[in-house]
């Protein structure tokens, strides 16, 4: 069988289909979420959402389901839908579908279709409940662009080196192919730039992160690095990315009641389109982007905190071109009623509009500040 | 007078929560690091290199009393922990028991699985480890 999706969804299938008596069965795990925000901004449409008039555009559940065969053994993958907007859909993806060997601590392999890990968060950040806040840093983990990113259909190589109580380095190995999310920002973003694709491009996503939780109890360094192509069809001519670079260095600490983290991102890309009957034209891209957070538990229920995310287009030319940039100052707060049940309250004070915003859902232009509110109720089990 | 006190106030919280092995996992002690990292899941490597597999209590007061005193976590906090590795596709959930002599029972019988509980409940199947 040579795609590794259909393969893990095969035998995962299977795994189930075999789990026929009581106590296998109470072996499966079962675990999901539901969320649904309210956004309101002050000028600018955001996320392609209709949010200068109180939006409820967005909605996030999946589900997931685990089987540990044996003691090396995982099988299992889950199911998501996101509707944002005008992106999204009513349709629900394949999250991660996969078989998980873990040969010892230091060694393990994932294949099927496995989440990328990249950064602080890419590999987590379509769990709502897992955080805080209610939009990641837009610059580093745009949620109108993530559904590209998450994922990939390949193999992973993973560990953990014990060099001491409190000194372990986790790695991660990774290669595979991705396509562009037919339904995200991402597609939508190129199209207003005049790049119209006939059906979304794809390529290979080799890359590694590597994490040290250091002696220092709470506190992780690390770095990861994507290496991505692409290629495709245009509606009237090709496209092509040679290989890109997508690194990130990163720093959290989370200890007791105070957690903080940041992290700098670049990606480098080339595009090169070829309209019929023209000669190619390459576009050069470096885009910068960084972020520092923290957070505090102010009881055991109730947390809050505050961050500042950057993003610079270093090859845009204008540095004060409000396109070129985005700065972004955010207050947050989350409040447990239960470990299942949670709401966020959130306020963003925005400068620039260089991610985030779309010419689709503002057609009268874009203003250069732009406030907005986001109220979040979600679920858990 | 006031060190003493702290004494006797940490030995109190401490009698509180019991934690629990497998009587095949060689070792005799364990600190509150290690055990942070593998109720977390960290790492699941003790010191002597053998390796255990948490199980967690639904909730109550010696599930309170461990996140409290020994994870220095809160019950969501040490949810939202494991949901994330859970949700990314990394790990599975450790198996949770809402009676204690369920996971006294599951310990007994599961090589390398490492559990708390209450000094009241039962343990003569599994080994106490004491936390330095």
């Amino acid at each position: 069988m040579r795609n590794p999706l259909l393969s893990v969804l095969v035998l995962t299938g299977a795994s189930l289909a075999v789990a026929q008596s009581a106590d296998e069965l109470n072996k499966l795990q079962f675990h999901g979420f539901a969320a649904q925000a309210l956004v309101a901004t002050s000028h600018n449409n955001y996320l392609g959402m209709d949010t200068r008039n109180l939006s409820a555009g967005w909605t996030e559940a999946a589900l997931n389901v685990n089987d540990e065969v044996s003691d090396k053994l995982r099988v299992g993958l889950q199911l998501h839908y996101m509707r944002l907007g005008m992106f999204g859909g009513d349709t629900v993806s394949v999250d991660w579908a996969m078989g998980d060997y873990k040969f010892n601590p230091e060694l393990g392999i994932r294949a099927g279709r496995v989440k990328i890990r990249w950064g602080l968060y890419n590999d987590t950040q379509d769990y709502d409940p897992g955080y805080m806040w209610s939009l990641l840093p837009e610059p580093v983990y745009a949620v109108d662009w993530r559904a590209t990113n998450l994922a990939q259909n390949g193999a992973e190589l993973y560990g953990k080196l014990e060099m001491g109580e409190r000194n372990v380095l986790q790695y991660s190995l990774y290669y595979g192919a991705y396509s562009f999310a037919s339904n995200d920002g991402y597609m939508e973003s190129y199209k207003e730039e005049g790049v119209d694709f006939a059906s979304p491009p794809g390529g290979k996503t080799p890359g590694f992160d590597l994490r040290w939780a250091t002696p220092v109890q709470g506190l992780t360094l690390g770095g990861s690095l994507m290496v991505y192509t692409a290629s495709g069809n245009l509606v009237n001519g090709t496209f092509a990315q040679p290989s890109s670079y997508w690194p990130a260095y990163y720093a959290q600490y989370n200890y007791k009641k105070v957690f903080a983290s940041g992290q700098y991102a670049r990606d480098i890309e080339y595009d090169v389109t070829t309209l019929t009957g023209q000669a190619p034209q390459v576009d050069p891209l470096d885009q910068r982007a960084w972020f520092i957070m923290g957070g505090y538990h102010l009881t055991p229920k109730l947390e809050a905190g505050a961050y500042y995310a950057h993003y610079l287009d270093a090859q845009g030319g204008d540095n004060s071109d409000p396109a070129n940039y985005y700065r972004d100052w955010v207050a947050s707060g989350r409040y447990d009623f239960s470990a299942d049940f949670y709401l966020k309250m959130e306020a963003h004070f925005m400068d620039g509009n260089g991610v985030g915003f779309y010419d689709a859902d503002n057609p009268n232009g874009l203003a250069q500040r732009s406030n907005a509110l986001v109220a979040k109720l979600g679920f858990t089990f | 007078m006031l060190t003493a006190a702290a004494i006797l106030c940490t030995a109190s919280a401490r009698a509180q929560v019991m934690v629990i092995v497998n009587p095949g996992v060689s070792v005799n002690s364990i600190s509150k690091s290690e055990l942070r990292n593998v109720f977390t899941g960290e790492s699941f490597k003790l010191k002597d290199g053998s390796h255990v597999k948490p199980v967690l209590l639904k909730e109550g007061p010696t599930h309170s009393e461990f996140l409290s005193s020994d994870l220095s976590m809160s019950a969501v906090g040490l949810l939202v922990c494991w949901r994330q590795q859970v949700f990314s596709g990394q790990a599975a959930m450790p198996q949770t028991f809402s009676s204690e002599a369920e996971e006294v029972a599951y310990i007994a019988k599961t090589p390398g699985a490492i559990g708390y509980i209450g000094p009241s409940t039962p343990h003569e199947s599994v080994k106490v480890l004491e936390v330095k």
